[in-house]
């Protein structure tokens, strides 16, 4: 067979250098032109990650033993060698951007498992990568300035699951910067500066949801087929929101990258929900960054503990608990009770009356008030047992007023009685003593203290969200209540309007440890009518107007853009079958009892709908007992499209 | 009763421990003399104490406060407690260590005075019992350091199970009567940790009724017009102290098809908006699928409903139209002018501190535009009253939707957990009915003995029920009788879960999916997997466990009739026992070779010669209880027929009384 010349670069040379000429046949497998090319190039060096890249037609020459006209390959092709692996900027559900080593030669799919092996994430199919929105680059300053996280030395590995150190995967036990980085990744972010809420991109209608979902990567192709270049920057997000077998104790990564994404998504309104459910979540997002601040450690360390050191532990957890309930014991022996003179005030029984002051006595669920103090030892004017009430803040630091408003449950209805406190101190333990009263817990209660610390920072919050002058040394107690709400808040309530509001809802996860306040945040989202579905502008068949698509995780919804309003709802379950025509681009799918749709994809390529769709179904297909080995195979005949086949 | 009894000496000794390592650390030099004193100073605690067993059936609580008010007062007191210790033990020591061990009490006194004070409340309990604990710090400790650790450890298991015990003296109780399908009552007492499944099965066990799960427990308010299912999972006697003493209100023993009908019936409440002939031909593979998808996910999902209902002005018998939606958090409805998006939405009511009852015939009381309403109260409110939100809606269909909507939101997945309990104990209860039910019925008949009777019953019926039997249940088809022992619902249902097992059988279809082409996929596709995933098809994991706990957990109130001092269930027998399980239980602390000294005298002072005659007045009442019934529960309460609401240590002084009332009836009847 005659021989002739193969032109190839190698992109370790540089750019300037002109490409290697070779002199080949057609019978030569890829593996012989590798090696001719190494012993060319006369670089000593590992060459074990490079390959073959075929440029015109935008294909890796992965298979060694295929000779070159098996490939199809001319005098003409341009090929070039170069490493398979290389570095990508990676985007973040909490907004931080890491640079890692990514395959740029195996399918998405697969590039992201690698990626989430790395990062310590399960179930890395609910993943995938999403082209960024261009940023309006007005400053360049500030892009630069952004930190970036380095993780481009980690080895690669090819373990299915990394080894732990430390509850983290054992790159990262290797230097300090390391440990910085899972921190970073396992660890909640603080509240973002409300400036940062206001610049983002908001989406205004169920449109410009849509949009986003055309930028997803195809999982079937890899990245170097899709144009991602070395060092582009791509995010990495939850795109099926069917969280499978979520478990704290694995999932530290993957629960903190789930309760930023919906985090981001509540504060930018891509997922929209009531005022109150608002509060509610930043009632959640102060606790949770007030818990891990103060406990950084206390997702990773509870995955860290290996079976031994976890054993003990929750013995002497246990061992403690024991004595903490004989020092209850004395503790109740010494009832702690809180005496102080307090104003009350009836607004139904008396309204022309004003505040009259009393010496009120706090005990167990109960206030009871005599009109002096060395009255206190007879029988009460009365007494009222909070058990059941309703207690709701009316503070104006500023103003220095500090009401406590109860709604008392009786037999003729709810009773409203109004105590006001003299100082933030006063405030601060009747406040929390109520509270404790109202879910029948007395002041005994073990969390009668943090509950007044609780309030105590919420009036910092208020302080300092008023008078925003000075305060340079803002102590971490501060955060501005803008930060945890979405910019519509931001107009219409001031911080100080916004903090008892807040602090009200917050009065009911107030006691939640770390993981199952993130954990309340991901159920109230989910619980969300909106939630897991991922819009598409479509045109039915036979329609000349625009629609919307709606893929959740167990049906397909219709949206008319006009009425706004889903007018159609399609399951799964019924589905019998769908076909994409990849000729004229329109989804066919037919449910049973005879019902047909098609539709062509505007807003996104059709592959992307057929892949959601596939993609849904595969994730339902997942079972506990093969949790660990992921069905790679399937997931491709689901989502491949003819490409696959 | 002894029991109580020497949980309560152990607990001294627990106090005693306490106290004394504070003291020890002060006070280092003679550990004998300091364990002397305090033993000493114990002494006088349990010389009250068995005075204590001759009144606490009356006036326990009193008592309690007088001797905390008494202890703490003054040093003069202590002093004479000194005096009095004196005389009976050998090594008589310095007095200070004591006070320092007492040092907390003091403190507490402000308690005991103000207690009685509080009485009328029924909450008072809580204070009286508190002070019941600080008492005695008797019982002497080990001296040897390698016995310690030993030691410590009974002493750890002690204190807890005394602290169980405190506890459970604490328990409210209710003799409560219920009204049957036809129109009979039954009188059962219900303490404030059942709940209302418990009852559920303790009724089960008294009807012979098919345990469907339908059965319910009711409440209906006349004066309201309400009515109300209570959950399984709620408890019984919370809601029953919300009734007014006069109120008419009454307790039903009813079947009621909606309380479960979601989980019958996914379809009508998730797809209603759906054509009603295709969800009526539902497949249940598909029903299932429902429920996995909106019960066994991370988070529960309340059905997406919306629609117009009217709401009845304050106070005023106008109802206006309102767009409702029902999300997780609450009722909104959209203002006027407004659209529908969620950030408009305003927010009508949350849940917390709601519940929601049916109403009836309003078209008569508030002249609504129909009959199908419901409302949302707190449940303390028991009149009429601005604060409960009256809510219309056009149709039957609707506000069964609604109603049950808000009960998913509130409950989540409570409401699970109880079906299925409710399913499997139907399986199990199905079996029973089905063959005939023998000796078992008898007991039953004579209902209010519960305290009496149930004990011995439950006693005499677990061992002889083998477990294996019950095992068959599949849905509430009786399965053929097998062979078990007739006598109860108790029964740990022990195997799967009846739930349809739909899973195994599909899961060979998902498997050789990959096989078709991508193109053409088979029928049913996702349902296969998920269902997997939620149910676990080993089922017999769990119930195992429910097997083991079952049995316990329906015992009603047997075991706990311990904090009934007055009316130990089998106390003729028990009434010798006392002082042997006494001395039983206070010498182990002085069989330790360090405190020699102190233990005889506790043991002659206090053990053995004071306690046996208190206990005696009790139990001529108790025994009897058999007879007592209906008579006697009439009797007893004396406004409100149906229930009453003390009981033991309830309030000091209306507690008592109705003890001794109930006593007295009992005697009276015999």
């Amino acid at each position: 067979m005659s021989a002739w010349d193969l032109l190839v670069t190698v992109e370790d040379l540089g750019s300037d250098t002109p490409p290697v000429t070779l002199s080949v046949a057609s019978d030569l497998h890829v593996g012989g032109v590798i090696l001719k090319l190494v012993e060319k190039t006369q670089i000593k060096r590992d060459w074990s990650d490079h390959a073959l890249w075929w440029e015109q037609k935008q294909r890796w020459l992965l298979r060694t033993a295929w000779t070159l006209e098996k490939y199809g390959i001319h005098a003409d092709a341009r090929l070039v060698f170069m490493p398979q692996h290389k570095p990508l900027r990676l985007g973040l559900p909490n907004g931080n951007t890491l640079r890692l080593r990514a395959c740029f030669s195996s399918s998405v799919f697969q590039t992201v498992m690698g990626v989430c092996r790395m990062l310590n994430i399960r179930h890395p199919e609910e993943h995938s990568f999403l082209r960024p929105v261009e940023e309006k680059k007005k400053k360049k300053d500030k892009d630069s300035a952004e930190e970036i996280y380095d993780l481009t030395e980690v080895p690669l590995s090819s373990a299915s699951r990394p080894c732990l150190y430390n509850g983290m995967p054992a790159h990262f036990a290797d230097s300090p910067q390391m440990e910085a980085i899972y921190k970073m990744l396992s660890v909640t972010q603080p509240p973002p500066a409300p400036e940062v809420i206001t610049k983002q991109f908001r989406p205004a209608s169920v449109v410009d949801k849509a949009h986003i979902n055309g930028r997803w990567l195809d999982s079937s192709r890899c990245l170097m087929q899709q144009g991602i270049q070395e060092n582009d920057r791509v995010w990495l997000r939850f795109k099926y929101f069917a969280s499978y077998d979520i478990d704290p104790k694995y999932d530290v990564v993957r629960l903190t990258q789930l309760y930023e994404q919906a985090r981001w998504a509540i504060l930018l309104e891509d997922i929209d929900c009531t005022e109150e459910e608002m509060m509610l979540f930043g009632a959640l997002q102060y606790h949770i960054s007030k818990v891990s601040e103060s406990e950084p450690q206390a997702l990773s360390s509870s995955a860290a503990m290996d079976d031994l050191e976890s054993a003990l532990q929750s013995l002497e957890v246990k061992m403690e608990g024991e004595s903490s309930s004989a020092s209850e014991m004395l503790e109740n022996m010494t009832a702690p009770e809180l005496n102080d003179y307090l104003k009350i005030f009836r607004p139904k029984r008396l309204t022309l009356k004003g505040y009259k002051q009393y010496w009120f006595k706090f005990q167990d669920t109960s206030i009871s008030y005599f009109k002096s103090k060395e009255e206190s030892i007879g029988e009460p004017i009365q007494q009222i047992n909070l058990k059941g009430c309703e207690v709701a803040p009316d503070v104006n630091v500023t103003a220095q007023k500090f009401l406590i408003r109860l709604l008392i449950p009786a037999p003729e209805g709810m009773n409203e009685v109004y105590l006001r406190c003299e100082n933030e101190q006063q405030y601060a333990q009747w406040m929390a003593g109520c509270r404790l009263a109202s879910k029948g817990k007395s002041l005994a209660d073990s969390s009668f203290q943090s509950e007044i610390q609780s309030i105590r920072s919420f009036l910092a919050m208020q302080k300092t969200s008023s008078g925003s002058h000075g305060n340079a040394n803002a102590n971490d107690e501060s955060i501005n209540p803008h930060s945890l709400v979405s910019p519509r808040y931001h107009k219409k309530y001031k911080a100080k309007q916004l903090t008892p509001r807040i602090l009200d809802a917050y009065q009911n996860v107030a006691q939640l440890s770390l993981t199952d306040a993130v954990m309340r945040f991901l159920q109230i989202w989910q619980a969300l009518p909106d939630f897991g579905l991922s819009y598409v502008v479509v045109r039915f068949k036979g329609s000349r107007k625009d629609e919307v698509l709606g893929i959740a995780p167990n049906r397909l919804i219709r949206i008319d853009l006009a009425v706004g309003d889903v007018v159609k709802t399609w399951r799964y379950n019924n589905m019998k079958q769908w076909n994409v025509n990849w000729d004229i681009r329109q989804v066919a799918i037919e449910f049973e009892g005879n019902i047909n749709i098609a539709f062509a994809c505007v807003t996104a390529d059709c592959k992307i709908v057929h892949e959601f769709i596939g993609g849904y179904i595969f994730m339902s297909t997942r079972s506990r007992s093969k949790s660990d080995t992921l069905n790679e195979e399937l997931f491709h005949k689901l989502t491949g499209g003819h490409e696959a086949l | 009763m002894d029991d109580i009894d020497a949980m309560f000496s152990d607990l001294l000794g627990e106090m005693d421990l306490l106290t004394q390592s504070l003291g020890q650390e002060t006070v280092p030099p003679a550990s004998l003399s300091s364990t002397n004193k305090e033993t000493n100073y114990s002494m006088s605690y349990t010389d009250l104490n068995d005075s204590l067993y001759e009144l606490e059936d009356t006036d326990l609580d009193a008592l309690m406060a007088d001797l905390v008010a008494d202890l703490n007062a003054t040093e003069l007191k202590l002093a004479a407690d000194m005096q009095g210790l004196k005389q009976p033990s050998p090594p008589p020591p310095d007095l200070p260590p004591p006070p320092q061990g007492l040092s907390p009490r003091p403190t507490s006194s402000p308690v005991s005075p103000a207690s009685p004070a509080i009485s009328t409340s029924s909450n008072v309990s809580t204070p009286t019992s508190s002070t019941t604990s600080p008492l005695p710090p008797p019982p002497p400790q080990t001296t040897k350091p390698t016995r310690e650790e030993i030691e410590a450890q009974m002493k750890a298991d002690k204190i807890k199970l005394a602290l169980e015990k405190l506890k459970e003296a604490k328990v409210k109780k209710l003799v409560v009567k219920v009204l049957m399908n036809d129109g009979s009552a039954k009188t059962l007492m219900v303490d404030e940790r059942q709940s209302v499944r418990e009852v559920l099965d303790n009724l089960f066990e008294k009807t012979h009724c098919d345990c469907n799960v339908d059965w319910s427990l009711c409440e209906t308010n006349p004066e309201l017009q309400l009515e109300r299912t209570f959950e399984d999972h709620e408890n019984l006697v919370e809601p029953l102290l919300a009734w007014t003493r006069d109120s008419e209100n009454k307790l039903l023993f009813q079947e009621r098809g909606e309380k479960y009908e979601v989980f019958k019936n996914p379809q009508n409440f998730y797809l209603w908006k759906k054509d009603k002939k295709s969800l009526k031909d539902m497949k249940d593979q598909d029903k299932e699928l429902l429920i996995q998808e909106n019960f066994c996910g991370t988070s529960i999902i309340v059905p997406d409903l919306e629609g117009v209902m009217h709401l009845k002005d304050d106070g005023k018998k106008s109802w206006k139209p309102k767009l409702f939606q029902l999300r997780a958090s609450g009722i909104y409805y959209v203002p006027k002018g407004k659209t529908k998006s969620s950030r408009d939405l305003v927010c009508f009511v949350q849940f917390d501190n709601v519940n929601v009852y049916y109403g009836k015939d309003f078209k008569g009381k508030y002249k609504a535009p129909t009959d199908c309403c419901f409302f949302l109260k707190h449940p303390q409110i028991q009149k009429e009253s601005q604060y409960i939100k009256y809510l219309c809606c056009d149709d039957e269909n609707a506000m069964n939707l609604w109603v049950t909507g808000i009960r998913i939101a509130k409950y989540g997945k409570s409401l699970y957990g109880n079906y299925k309990t409710a399913d499997r104990k139907a399986a199990v209860g199905s079996a029973w009915t089905n063959c005939s039910t023998p000796s078992s019925s008898n007991p039953s008949t004579p209902s209010p003995t519960i305290r009496a009777k149930s004990p011995s019953q439950a006693n005499g019926h677990v061992p002889t029920r083998p477990p294996g039997p019950v095992t068959k249940d599949f849905g509430n088809v009786p399965p053929p009788p097998p062979p078990p022992p007739p006598m109860a619902n108790f029964l740990p249902p022990p195997p799967p879960e009846p739930v349809r097992p739909s899973p195994p059988p599909l899961a060979p279809k998902s498997s050789s999916k990959p096989a078709l082409p991508q193109r053409h996929l088979p029928t049913n596709f996702p349902p296969p997997p998920p269902t997997m995933g939620g149910l676990p098809p080993p089922p017999l994991g769990p119930p195992m466990d429910d097997a083991s706990e079952a049995p316990p957990d329906f015992l009603p109130p047997p075991p706990r009739s311990t904090g009934f001092g007055s009316l130990p269930p089998p106390p003729m027998n028990s009434l010798p026992p006392p002082p042997p399980p006494m001395s039983m239980d206070l010498p182990p602390p002085p069989p330790d070779p360090g405190c020699l000294p102190p233990p005889p005298p506790m043991f002659t002072g206090a053990g053995a010669p004071p306690p046996p005659p208190p206990p005696p007045p009790p139990p001529p009442a108790a025994p009897r209880a058999p007879v007592r019934p209906s008579g006697s529960v009439r009797k007893v309460p004396p406004a409100p027929p149906k229930r009453t609401t003390p009981s033991l240590q309830g309030g000091a002084g209306g507690g008592g009384d109705f003890m001794s009332e109930l006593m007295l009836a009992m005697n009276k009847k015999r």
